[in-house]
This record gives C-alpha cells, sequence and structure tokens, in this order.
C-alpha cells in the first residue's frame, strides 16, 4: 500500500485529505509542522509527501531540503495562488510538482498518481509513447508514424530528462543546468527555442501541446 | 533621330489593397479607348478578382519562365516588350526584386530602360519600398522590408498619383474579402493592418508626396510619443552674442534647419564670471521668442572662451550644425587676435560651422574697448574739452599771470583736468594733464615762454599736478567702468530671471529650474537637498544634523552638501549641491537666487501634489461604497447556496435520493468554485490597489503562454485558434498574473462568441510592444460602452447570474497595467470584440 504523509497546518485540510486519500487506497500519515514532518519521515519512510508551503516552524523549502538530504521519494507542494517565486523556490529545492490552493481533489489525486506511477516506470520499459510517436531512451530512436525522426543532441538530452520523469515538473534552472551546465541560470530562451524544436517534431499540433507541456516561467512537464 | 525618353507614371499606395493595380488598369484601358497602343507587360492580381477582372480585353505580352535552384518563376520580359514596341507599357510592382538570372536585379531598371526606348511606362509602388522611409517604416509596422526602390526612381517620374484610401475602408475592404484570401483576414488585421499602422503610413504616403517629409517626422514622432525609434538626422545649433545681427543668424539657421528636417537650437555664451557678457538683454529676449516661434529652443551657457563653450554645448547636444555669424570687429581688431569664428571653425571637428555675414559685419559693436568703460561719445567730447577749453583758459589767465601765485595756476589747471577726466575718462585726462603741463611751464613759470624751469621747486610742483591728475583719472575710469559693470549684472540677472520664470511656468517646474541652473554654469548636476525626514515629522522627534535627503536632481545625484564643489544653503533645511566646478563668488549671488526659486517651486510641487492626492479620495470613497454592496451581494449569494446545500446533506441526508443527494453536493461544489474566483479575484485587486501585488517580471514567450491558459480554460476553448509566431520576442511578465489576464480576456470571447466561429488568438510585436490580440465575433460593444466594461461590476448587458463577477476585465486590465502592459477593447473588423493585451518585451 502507498504510504503518503500529508503536511498541512490546517486541520480542516489534513482531515479532508485524510479522508479522501484512505477512501482511495493510500495510507495517510498527517504531520502539522516542518519538525513533526521531519521526524514523521525519518520514523517511517512514506512513498509520497503532500506539502504546504506555509508551515509555521519552517519554510517549505527547508524542510523539502531536510527530506532530499536522504531520500528521493516524490514531494508535492500545495500552495497560495499568489507567489510563483515560492514555487520556483521549492522546485528548485527538490519538488516534483506544486497544486495551487484552493484545488480540486480530482486534479490532486491525478497528479499523486503521475508522480507515484513515476517510480514505478523509471526502471521498467526504455521506450516511451509520446502522442503517436514511439521514443526509445535505451536506442536513442524515435519513430512517428513508421517514419523515424531525427533529434540533435541537446534536444535528445532535454527529452531524455523529461521523459524519466513523467509528470514531474521539471523547473528551467535543472533543465539548463544538467543539460548545458552550471554557469547557465537565465538562458531561458534556449529551453523555449529546444522545446518548441521538439513540439515540431513530436507534437500533433505544435501550438497546442498535449505532451510537452510549458508552465510559464517556471519549467517543464512531460504528460504522458 | 533622336528618340524622345518616354513617360513614367506612378501610382503611389500606402499599403497593399489600395487599388494601385486598379487604377494603373483604368488609366491603361483610358489610353486604349483613345486608340493609343496599350499592352500589359505584368499585372500581379494576387488573386484578386476585381483586378483580374479589370484587365478585360487588355493585349498582354507574356511572361517569361525562369528556371532557378530547380523552380521555375514566371518573371516580366523585358525583351518581349522591346520588340512588341508598344506606345504604352503596364509594369506592375516598381521595387519588385527580378529572379537571379533576369537582365537586371530590380524591375525599376527594366522600366528605366523601357523609358529609354521612348515607350511610357505606368507602375506602381507602395510607400514602405521608398529607399529613404525604409527604417521609418520597419519601425512603424514592426516588419522589414526587403524589397527598396531608390527614391530618385519615383521622385524622376514625370507623374505620381497617390491612390489614397482611409484606414477604415480598407479594413472593410480587407474584411469582405476584397484584399487577401479568407483564412488570411483574421491574421492581417491584427498585424500589418492595424488602423495604426495604416494611418501612419498613409501619413508617410501623403507627407513625401509633400516633400515634407523629414521635417514632419520629427513633429511625428513627438505626437506619438515614440522616444526611441528614429533619430532626426540633423541638428543645427545658432550662436547668438546677443547683438541685433542675432535675428539674421536665428532665420538663416532655421532655413537651413528646415531643409534638412533639423531640430534648431540657440546658445548665447554669457561670460564666466557672469558679469562680462556683452548681450543685450533686450535683443536675446526677442531673439528668445523668435527661436521659439520658428520651433526651436533657446538655451544659455556661461563660459570664458566663448569659441570652447560653443563647441561643448554644440557637441553635446550632438548638433550637426553650427551657425554662426561673421565677425563684428573691425579689420584693426582682427589683426590682433583671431576671431570666435575663426577660432570657432579650426577647433570644431565634425560640426559643420557657417558663417553667416549680417548687416553689421566690420562696423564693430557699439561697446568697444573694455566692455562697460566710459561710452565712446563722452571720450570725444573729453578730448575736444582738452584741445579747445585748455588753450581758452590759458588766455583768460594769461593778462593776470603776475598777480596770480604758481600754486592758484596750478589748481586752476588741475580743476580743469578733472573736469576733462569726469567727462571723457582717463584717456582725455592723461593728455589734458600733460598739455597743462606744458602750458603751465609755458606760460606760468618763470622765465616765461620757454620750456625751462628755474626752480626745482616749480618743476616739483608740475609734477604732482601731472600725478594727481592722472590719478584722479584713473579713479574716475576705475568707478565708471564699475557703474557700467553693475547695470550690466543687473541686466544679466535679469535674463537670468526671465529665464527662470518661463521655466516656473512649466509642467514641473523644479526639475526645468534646476536643469537651467545645470546649463546656464556648465556644472555637471545639481542637487537639491532636503535635511531630516519626510515633513509632518512630530515635534519631539529630533532631526539628525547630516540626514540629507535628494529632493531633485539633474545629473548624479550628490547625496549631502559636503560632497559637493559648491553648496548653497536655502534656509535650514535646503540646500542645493552643485558639482562639476567650483563657481567663482561673482556666479554665487545669481545661483542664490535660483536656490531661492528652487525652493519655492518645491513647496509649490508639494501643495499642488496634496491638492492632487486629495481629489481621488472623494472619487474612490464612492467606488468603494458601491464595490462593497455589489461584492456583498455576489459573496453572500454563493456562500447561502452551498450552505444550504451542505447543511441539508448533513442534517437531513437520509431524506434524500441518491440523485438529490448528488445534485447538492454539485451545487456546493460549484458554489464554492463560485466563492473561491471571486475571492482570489478580490484580494488580487486589493493588492493591485494597495500596490502590494508583488508582480516578478520574467521573460514569457507568448506562444507558449497560451495553451496552459487555455488548458485551465478547459473543454470549451478547445475550438480557440492560436496564430502567434514562434520567432516572437518575449514579454517581460508575472507568469501567474499573464495566465490570470489570458483565461479571463479568452474565456470572455469563448462566453461572446457564436458557436461555429471559435475566438482567434494572434500576437505580434511593434516598436519594443508585443500585443496579443484575442478577436471574437460575437456581438461586439458598442464603441462608447467599450471603457465601461472595465468598471467593476458594470457587466455589459447583465443578464446570466453566475457568470463571473464583472470584477474580471477591471482586475485583468489593472494586472497588465502593473506589469508596464495595457489592455484596450477595439472592433472586430465585420463585427464582434478585439482585446488587445500590449506588453513590453523583455529588455535583454
Amino acid at each position: 500500500m502507498t504510504r503518503v504523509l500529508v503536511v498541512d497546518d490546517e486541520p480542516q485540510i489534513l482531515r479532508a485529505l485524510r479522508i479522501n486519500l484512505s477512501a482511495h487506497g493510500y495510507e495517510v500519515a498527517v504531520a502539522a509542522d516542518g519538525a513533526a514532518a521531519l521526524r514523521s519521515a525519518a520514523a517511517s519512510p512514506p512513498d509520497l509527501v503532500i506539502l504546504d508551503l506555509g508551515l509555521p516552524d519552517m519554510d517549505g523549502a527547508e524542510v523539502i531540503g531536510g527530506l532530499r538530504g536522504w531520500t528521493d521519494i516524490p514531494i508535492l507542494v500545495l500552495s497560495g495562488r499568489a507567489g510563483s517565486p515560492d514555487k520556483v523556490r521549492a522546485l528548485d529545492a527538490g519538488a516534483d510538482d506544486y497544486v495551487t490552493k484552493p484545488f480540486d481533489i480530482g486534479e490532486l489525486l491525478a497528479r499523486v498518481r503521475a508522480v507515484t506511477r513515476r517510480r514505478a516506470a523509471a526502471e521498467e520499459s526504455p521506450t516511451v509513447q509520446l502522442g503517436d510517436a514511439v521514443v526509445d531512451l535505451s536506442a536513442h530512436t524515435v519513430v512517428r508514424d513508421g517514419e523515424a525522426i531525427r533529434l540533435t543532441k541537446t534536444e535528445w538530452s532535454l527529452l531524455e530528462i523529461l521523459l524519466r520523469n513523467p509528470g514531474k515538473l521539471v523547473s528551467q534552472r535543472q533543465l539548463l543546468h544538467d543539460v548545458w551546465g552550471p554557469a547557465y541560470e537565465k538562458e531561458t530562451n534556449y529551453l523555449r527555442q529546444y522545446l518548441a524544436q521538439l513540439r515540431r517534431k513530436l507534437e500533433a499540433d505544435p501550438s497546442r501541446p498535449r505532451h510537452l507541456l510549458t508552465e510559464p516561467g517556471m519549467g517543464y512537464r512531460f504528460r504522458p | 533621330m533622336v528618340m524622345a525618353r518616354g513617360q513614367l507614371r506612378i501610382y503611389l499606395g500606402a499599403a497593399p489593397g489600395v487599388g494601385k493595380t486598379y487604377a494603373a488598369l483604368e488609366e491603361a484601358h483610358r489610353r486604349a479607348s483613345r486608340g493609343t497602343d496599350v499592352v500589359v507587360g505584368f499585372v500581379e492580381t494576387h488573386g484578386r478578382e476585381h483586378t483580374g477582372a479589370m484587365i478585360g480585353d487588355l493585349e498582354i505580352v507574356p511572361r517569361r519562365t525562369i528556371e532557378y535552384r530547380g523552380a521555375s518563376f514566371t518573371e516580366f520580359d523585358l525583351d518581349a516588350v522591346l520588340a512588341r514596341a508598344p506606345r504604352v507599357v503596364l509594369v506592375d510592382e516598381l521595387a519588385h526584386t527580378n529572379v537571379p538570372g533576369s537582365r537586371f536585379e530590380k524591375r525599376w531598371q527594366d522600366i528605366d530602360v523601357l523609358l529609354d526606348a521612348g515607350i511610357d511606362v505606368l507602375s506602381t509602388v507602395n510607400i514602405q519600398h521608398l529607399e529613404s522611409l525604409n527604417d521609418v517604416v520597419t519601425k512603424i509596422t514592426g516588419v522589414p522590408q526587403q524589397e527598396t526602390v531608390p527614391d530618385e526612381v519615383v521622385r524622376r517620374a514625370d507623374q505620381v498619383e497617390l491612390v489614397d484610401m482611409t484606414p477604415e475602408a480598407l479594413r472593410r475592404r480587407m474584411t469582405h474579402g476584397n484584399v487577401y484570401p479568407p483564412d488570411k483576414i483574421d491574421a492581417s488585421l491584427s498585424n500589418y493592418f492595424r488602423v495604426g499602422n495604416l494611418t501612419a503610413l498613409r501619413e508617410l504616403a501623403l507627407l513625401w508626396l509633400a516633400d515634407k517629409v523629414d521635417e514632419q517626422l520629427a513633429a511625428y514622432r513627438r505626437d506619438k510619443d515614440i522616444s526611441e525609434t528614429w533619430e532626426a538626422r540633423e541638428r543645427v545649433v545658432v550662436a547668438l552674442s546677443g547683438g541685433e545681427e542675432g535675428d539674421t543668424l536665428i532665420r538663416r539657421a532655421a532655413r537651413i534647419a528646415a531643409r534638412s528636417g533639423a531640430d534648431l537650437q540657440a546658445v548665447y555664451v554669457a561670460g564666466g564670471d557672469g558679469l562680462n557678457g556683452t548681450g543685450s538683454t533686450r535683443h536675446l529676449a526677442r531673439q528668445r521668442l523668435l527661436v521659439e516661434s520658428l520651433g526651436g529652443t533657446y538655451h544659455q551657457v556661461v563660459g570664458d572662451d566663448i569659441p570652447q563653450a560653443l563647441l561643448d554645448f554644440a557637441r553635446g547636444v550632438n548638433a550637426t550644425q553650427l551657425v554662426l555669424g561673421a565677425s563684428r570687429r573691425g579689420r584693426a581688431a582682427q589683426l590682433f587676435s583671431r576671431g570666435v569664428g575663426v577660432t570657432t571653425t579650426a577647433q570644431s571637428g565634425s560640426i559643420d560651422v557657417h558663417l553667416v555675414t549680417h548687416e553689421k559685419v566690420g562696423r564693430g559693436s557699439r561697446r568697444t574697448g573694455l566692455p562697460g568703460a566710459i561710452s565712446r561719445m563722452r571720450m570725444i567730447a573729453g578730448f575736444a574739452l582738452t584741445v579747445l577749453g585748455l588753450p581758452a583758459l590759458t588766455a583768460i589767465m594769461h593778462p593776470w599771470r603776475d598777480d596770480l601765485s604758481l600754486t592758484t595756476d596750478l589748481l586752476v589747471y588741475l580743476s580743469a583736468t578733472l573736469l576733462i577726466a569726469l567727462i571723457g575718462g582717463i584717456w582725455p585726462a592723461l593728455v589734458a594733464s600733460l598739455a597743462g603741463f606744458a602750458l603751465l611751464d609755458f606760460y606760468f613759470v618763470q622765465p616765461y615762454n620757454t620750456l625751462t624751469i628755474a626752480t626745482r621747486e616749480h618743476l616739483f610742483n608740475l609734477l604732482l599736478f601731472v600725478l594727481m591728475a592722472v590719478l584722479v583719472a584713473v579713479i574716475v575710469g576705475i568707478s565708471a567702468r564699475k557703474t557700467a559693470q553693475a547695470a550690466q549684472a543687473r541686466a544679466e540677472a535679469h535674463t537670468l530671471a526671465a529665464l527662470a520664470g518661463s521655466v516656473l511656468r512649466g509642467d514641473h517646474p523644479l526639475q526645468a529650474l534646476l536643469e537651467q541652473v545645470r546649463e546656464t554654469f556648465g556644472l555637471t548636476s545639481v542637487t537639491l537637498l532636503e535635511l531630516g525626514p519626510e515633513p509632518g515629522v512630530g515635534p519631539g522627534e529630533r532631526r539628525d544634523p547630516n540626514d540629507w535627503r535628494v529632493v531633485a536632481c539633474v545629473g548624479e545625484p550628490c547625496t549631502s552638501p559636503g560632497a559637493a564643489e559648491t553648496d548653497i544653503p536655502v534656509g535650514d533645511e535646503l540646500s542645493l549641491a552643485l558639482r562639476g566646478r567650483t563657481l567663482p563668488a561673482s556666479d554665487r549671488r545669481i545661483v542664490e537666487a535660483f536656490a531661492v526659486q528652487s525652493a519655492v517651486a518645491l513647496r509649490q510641487e508639494r501643495l499642488s501634489a496634496q491638492a492632487a492626492a486629495m481629489r481621488p479620495v472623494a472619487a474612490a470613497d464612492k467606488m468603494r461604497t458601491a464595490l462593497l454592496a455589489a461584492v456583498s451581494h455576489d459573496l453572500r449569494t454563493p456562500l447561502a447556496s452551498a450552505k444550504a446545500a451542505v447543511a441539508g446533506l448533513r442534517n437531513t441526508a437520509e431524506m434524500f435520493s441518491p440523485e438529490e443527494r448528488a445534485e447538492l453536493v454539485v451545487t456546493a461544489d460549484e458554489s464554492l468554485d463560485r466563492l473561491g474566483r471571486l475571492v482570489a479575484n478580490l484580494l488580487d485587486m486589493s493588492r493591485l490597489q494597495a500596490g502590494v501585488l508583488g508582480a516578478r517580471p520574467v521573460p514569457i514567450w507568448l506562444e507558449e503562454a497560451v495553451p496552459p491558459a487555455l488548458d485551465e480554460i478547459g473543454e470549451p476553448a478547445a475550438g480557440v485558434t492560436i496564430r502567434i509566431a514562434d520567432d516572437l520576442p518575449a514579454v517581460s511578465a508575472d507568469p501567474g498574473l499573464l495566465e490570470r489576464i489570458l483565461v479571463n480576456i479568452i474565456g470572455n470571447a469563448l462566453r461572446h462568441s457564436p458557436p461555429d466561429r471559435p475566438p482567434l488568438v494572434s500576437a505580434s510585436a511593434h516598436a519594443g510592444l508585443v500585443e496579443l490580440r484575442v478577436i471574437d465575433h460575437g456581438p461586439g460593444v458598442p464603441e462608447d460602452a467599450q471603457e465601461l466594461i472595465f468598471t467593476p461590476f458594470q457587466r455589459l448587458g447583465d443578464q446570466q447570474a453566475g457568470t463571473g463577477v464583472g470584477l474580471g476585465l477591471a482586475l485583468s486590465r489593472g494586472l497588465a497595467e502593473s506589469m508596464g502592459g495595457t489592455l484596450l477593447p477595439e472592433d472586430t473588423p465585420g463585427g464582434g470584440l478585439t482585446m488587445v493585451l500590449t506588453l513590453p518585451e523583455t529588455g535583454e
């Protein structure tokens, strides 16, 4: 059974999430502040953490840092509507995705499924279905409508990072860092250009992408 | 036989689709109907039916087919037309670039050959293809022009006919599909064929025809608030000496400026000590008005070295031409030093110097010699008195010379010399004293009638006489000069005060005043500093004596009086800090007057700011009351329905059927969604109004930002068409806020669109701005109500309850403005509303 740790200082939210998640077959642990969350996670490691960024005792990014020190379990962040810098900071600290309050429980469950499935899928088959294109990550080939599509080295690197993290919102900074190197932080126009090229090669309608999605100002996400 | 060159007639248009080709065809038919031999060499109909039909029965010379890089092109066949040798030929699109492999690179070269062969040519060209306007057009439209034609080709034409059409009419033609095929219409209308674009292009075409483009460009730029686009190419500076001839110079400079479309600036160099300028206040005041009436500006700078000061000013304003008067000095004076004109010319470097002659050349200025000394008239009178008065005096005194002692004689002559000194100054007095010495010696000192002096005492007396006469004359001369200087200083101060007065009447008097000080005294920065915290601190609080605050400044701000070269305190709390050079004491007096004026200007600005701040408070109060009433209604309604549904489920769940229970849950959920949206909007609105929204602009590409917004809207947005080029520059915007705006305006467009015509989202870049257009073909909004829809809770035709709360557009506009953008409504040609969101390009 998948074990979920929910961290939030609002008792009503904790209650609502506990009931909903339990009803969908998750085992739920709750914590009302950052310290309790870190203790609980250390005592019995969960498979997924749902973390509110506005905690009374410490900054959400600190909690993420504390967890990332020893585990790479998926972390889903809950945040208020305002403040995209908070979200970017959380993503850069190692969060997998975020959901904005007030959220639809259906959407939250979908995100939970996406990030937990990723862990299961990561080790499995090297081929990924992207719309009507099939990407073979080990053989480095893409086939679309029976035709092989050529990708440049940089396009491959980007695509691979996104495909290996299905559902995860990968921050701009991380993509730049992993593909171009640590000296690149602000060159978001590179990302845009290469993603536009990838979409032209892989998406059915590049102007309305279904799989390689942009979260403007934050990062990119592969939606299977 | 020499063949007469053919005549060229050009149809000039402001934009594609105004009907140039049509007009040319009409002319061809007209000539053909008179029996002239007319053929069509090349016509591009762009698939426009009316134009195609207009060719009618005109003879068409077949086009040539050219193979180029594996593709075949058809091209105007010059040789075929030459062989056919008609009287008149119609060749469309003068600016066209021929396919490589043709005889010439450009079509206008083909046409030149036709004209040489004596064939009349009818052709067409659009204003954006004219070479000299290329930059301007690119900046207006954001579309670079590849095909250009040299201006002189068009200028040389025997006739240029403007095919004119109002922007509105052209846009109407477009919506009817008369210009482009239907699938291109919306995109064209929102890009190249925007009313603003078309109006600008049309104005350009008219101006070009009127041969006044250069001159008007500056005005155009001013009117449209285009700050950083094209530069006026020339700037003419005219140097004024303060003499009468300045009028002539200014008029001449204005003509030079007008010819090259240049700015005109007049400058007067006052002396470095603020005192020795030779300018006449009266002339300068008049000349300043003259310059301003000719569209120029008047400036005054201080400098000892006039050529240097002039050139410094000219370089400072990027002048390209400098107009000076030819020397007013006589030939003799020119022998001793090079004049201002010669020196300036020698040092001017890249600035062209025009030396303009005028009526006063060589006559000398009215004041010669030491500036401000005794006038020429008085000096002549002094000499006259010396020459006539002294002999007369000698003649009168001669008969009594034995009765008078030498002392009396000396005192009489001394008195006469002093009188001459008072009237004529030092030079006549000097002559008079020497003449007096000679006369006394000859007639009154024994032995008489010789220049021999018998006793040493007498010689000593005579020498003392000369010394005293000279000393008195010098004193008189100095005091006369001082008097003149004082008068001039008054005049100088008066000039400055008059200038300052005009400055104070402007919009930002304080800033303008400081700028005036900086310019006049050649400083790098002028800062007005104030001591202590903002005014209005409680009386108990003590002020830190070193806590200076910059109130206003021009140039690099100077943060404390100690850091300035010169500081001039005004009262206890203000100080004017000047940097750039140390001012001499004489200038200080004038600057002190400026300092006091700036304190007055500061107080004035603060008072008017307070008054302005009070005005909206009343309006805001009224608005807040209305808002509160509307909000409390809109908040309470969903809250009530959610509460009713949930409470029902909680207390009496067993009384409901499963369907009813589900319905109640849906009701509660929907009501809460509505409540959530409203709360989010209200929060943002209040943050916006409190100025704490905290927008953090990052580079965002619209083609990436629009799809997520459509996802957010969900299913209804599936039909929305996106037409955004992926080479658009990034905008500077906060991602979250941009999404709110997009969701809002696209959502609105969807709500008002007929099901078969979903909205179109398109974008284009123009002069540093990116415009996103959400175009719907719904019922539209009447023009007089278009601003109304941005008022909170003013849902137009308020009918559907529960479709948002009339806050959306007000909020969207506020959000756009908080990111340095705008949100404006426009009519969609053919019906519907277009929302135009304009955002700045990222600076990087």
